[in-house]
């Protein structure tokens, strides 16, 4: 048996020559550097301390392949796919990717008028690479890990998305992510420019267009300039043989604002990395989560948040529910950094565990270098309560509508955060049909 | 309407009623009182159908039916209201939400048409006068924040809307001002009619000024020890349960 670090190695060697950019020199070191990077640190072990609820054996058990071009012979059946997993009455502007790879031909590049410019990101590396160094070369190497090197090694899928200074995108730009499964490994790199005063919403969902074992491998960069505002959505919906590890990682300059909701109702192991930077004064994010899970559905939801300037606020809450053996991790990090006064951070995660076999292993991790600022969090566990449960059935609602109600109850403080109405609806229709056969099947 | 025959009920194994014989006539209202643990809220409870209490012996049939052996939400769409002592705070669930459900599922259950938006909306703007309760608590989560008296407030609402045949209010007066008293009672005589029942468990003789009883029954120790008509409320209240409670060891 071959390492599995030397399948990805193998596989990067077979496309490097063809990797977009390469015949320009910082590019072509920015890759070796990574990859290098990557050999080294290899896949993350439960012996690592940010890896120590959730082990990715079943991911480096699988050998995932990168696929190539998508073959015009299969466009037939990725539009039908297209429409099959739209959200009814979503009016948004989308991007369509499959397995990874940006379909230009069916994602809509130019509607979005020309304060707003959209490209896929070898189209960048290949014909204007200098446009994105700034924020292409930054190294990250305290937040790095063996999946995030290898997304950056290949970095030949993916968009890349700039608004200008004041631009106000009016509709909701979706990043609708298709897996089509066979063992695909779906390694997008999206790069995200809000430009002074600029506003948008941008959502990436992730749906499986058919079954079968798939890898995604995601880093989504958000940089946000002076006053700009950036409404993000992470939606998961795949089926439970998707596997997942997310990266958003963002970067915040004063005045900006990033919201962030994380809904992860799909996938078999999923681990969500959101590393928010403030750097500027008076930033402000806010990062939502909800996670309803069964079955043996593993998703951990590890964020971090970088107060690196006086004055910003931040605000979490994360939801979850578990039932049947699934398991939940949450590790929240705050850091504060010794200039960063009057911060105003919150932080919390609470968790409604409907089986005995389920479990959440839930972190705070408060780190505080500065003296005068405000930092709370709280986790709270607990279980369906069953005089509310009894209050309900009074009033003549069934046990079974009782307790779906109840649930929704609970995560009701993150799921009125989505602020677009079709897509809620989507959701509250998934979580409330996945709650009535999570019970049938107990 | 209702017959309980030497109904035993207990908790944890530890025995809570020990052979209540109770009927109640359509139309009749029947209070029940007695001091602190004697059984009154798990009476009520029992009746309600909440998991907890384990029936141990005994019967009751409620309009011919076997009562015991309903789930509690049919029960409730069968017309069996009980109006909790401690009304449960919901947050996330709305006032309104709750209401509509309820009383669909009561009318779903009859086989009756569902109410439309437009016609819920009238009738509960009618049952939240009548409780004098503001439409603002329409759309706050249910009795989430509001006061003991709104409370108290909201499960008649919720009783006038569903009018139930046979409703049990457990110790509705408690935590009560005198004001909150009467927008209760005025809603609960409101529903009073010929083929309604009513079973009023309080501790004390206040309430019955204005929720006038036919029956009073005394419940010591998981019996009921003596009944009579509206007077014996207030020798009750003139002399204490200790009285009652001796004149029983006694017997």
């Amino acid at each position: 048996m071959i390492d599995i670090t030397e399948h990805y190695t193998q596989q990067y060697h077979s496309l490097a020559e063809n990797l977009p950019g390469n015949g320009v020199e910082w590019i072509k070191t920015y890759r070796n550097n990574r990859l290098s990077r990557f050999q080294e640190a290899g896949f993350p072990t439960t012996r690592d301390e940010d890896w120590r609820y959730t082990t990715v054996r079943p991911i480096t058990n699988k050998k995932f392949t990168s696929i190539g071009d998508i073959q015009v012979d299969r466009y037939a059946l990725i539009s039908s796919k297209v429409a099959e997993h739209s959200v009814m009455d979503f009016d948004s502007y989308q991007l369509v990717f499959v397995d990874g790879v940006l379909m230009t031909d069916f994602s809509e590049l130019t509607a979005l008028g020309d304060g707003v410019q959209i490209n896929s990101i070898a189209d960048v590396l290949r014909q204007r690479p200098e446009s994105i160094q700034t924020y292409f070369d930054i190294d990250h190497a305290e937040e790095s890990n063996g999946f995030t090197e290898l997304n950056r090694a290949f970095s030949k899928d993916g968009a890349v998305i700039e608004l200008q200074a004041g631009v106000c995108l009016e509709k909701p730009l979706e990043l609708l992510f298709l897996s089509f499964g066979d063992e695909a490994l779906a390694q997008s790199r999206n790069l995200i420019v809000a430009h002074e005063g600029s506003k948008a919403t941008i959502i990436e969902r992730y749906v499986s267009a058919e079954t079968g074992y798939s890898l995604t491998n995601n880093l989504s960069e958000v940089v946000l300039d002076k006053k700009s505002e950036i409404d993000y959505y992470l939606v998961q919906t795949q089926s439970r043989d998707a596997y997942q590890v997310s990266g958003i990682w963002v970067t915040q300059a004063s005045d900006s604002r990033f919201s962030c909701r994380t809904i992860t109702l799909g996938g078999i192991l999923v681990r969500n990395e959101i590393k928010i930077r403030m750097l500027g004064e008076g930033a402000h994010c806010d990062m939502f989560g909800l996670y309803s899970l069964s079955g043996k559905q593993h998703v951990d939801n590890h964020t971090t948040v970088v107060h690196g300037a006086p004055n910003c606020t931040s605000n979490e809450l994360y939801k979850g529910v578990l039932n049947q053996r699934s398991r939940g991790v949450f590790h929240g990090r705050i850091k504060v950094e010794q200039d960063a006064q009057k911060t105003d951070a919150k932080q919390s995660n609470n968790t409604l565990l409907l089986s005995r076999d389920a479990e959440i292993d839930t972190k705070p991790q408060l780190e505080i270098y500065a003296d005068d600022v405000k930092c709370s969090h709280g986790a709270t566990i607990g279980q369906m309560d069953e005089v509310s449960l009894f209050y309900l059935r009074s009033r003549g609602i069934d046990e079974s509508d009782a307790r779906s109600l109840l649930t929704f109850a609970f995560v009701n403080d993150v799921l009125r955060e989505v602020g677009i109405d079709s897509l809620k609806e989507s959701l509250e229709s998934i979580l409330s049909s996945q709650l009535i056969s999570d019970r049938q099947t107990v | 309407m209702l017959l309980i025959k030497d109904l035993h009920a207990s908790i944890d194994g530890k025995a809570i009623l020990k052979g209540i014989n109770l009927e109640v006539n359509p139309g009749e209202v029947h209070a029940i009182m007695g001091p602190n643990g004697s059984g009154k809220s798990t009476l009520a409870s029992v009746l309600a159908g909440r998991a907890n209490y384990e029936v141990t012996a005994g019967s009751v049939t409620y309009r011919d039916q076997d009562l015991l052996d309903m789930e509690p939400e049919i029960r409730a769409r069968e017309g069996v209201f009980l109006a909790f002592q401690y009304p449960v705070e919901i947050p996330g669930v709305s006032n309104v939400y709750l209401l509509k459900a309820a009383i669909n599922s009561v009318l779903k259950h009859r086989g009756e048409e569902e109410l439309d938006a437009m016609t819920f909306l009238k009738l509960i703007k009618e049952k939240s006068a009548l409780v004098e309760m503001k439409q603002e608590f329409l759309y706050r989560s249910v009795n989430e924040g509001f006061s003991g008296g709104e409370k108290k407030r909201n499960e008649i609402l919720q009783m006038a809307l569903l009018e139930p045949y046979l409703s049990i209010l457990d110790e509705t007066d408690s935590g009560l001002d005198i004001d909150a008293l009467k927008i209760v009672a005025h809603g609960v005589n409101t529903l009073r009619s010929a083929e309604r029942s009513m079973i009023v468990v309080t501790h004390y003789q206040r309430l019955l000024d204005y929720i006038v009883p036919d029956y009073v029954h005394v419940l010591a120790g998981g019996k009921i020890i003596r009944s009579g008509d509206k007077s014996l409320a207030l020798e009750l209240e003139a002399k204490g349960y200790g009285w009652i409670e001796g004149q029983a060891d006694a017997a």
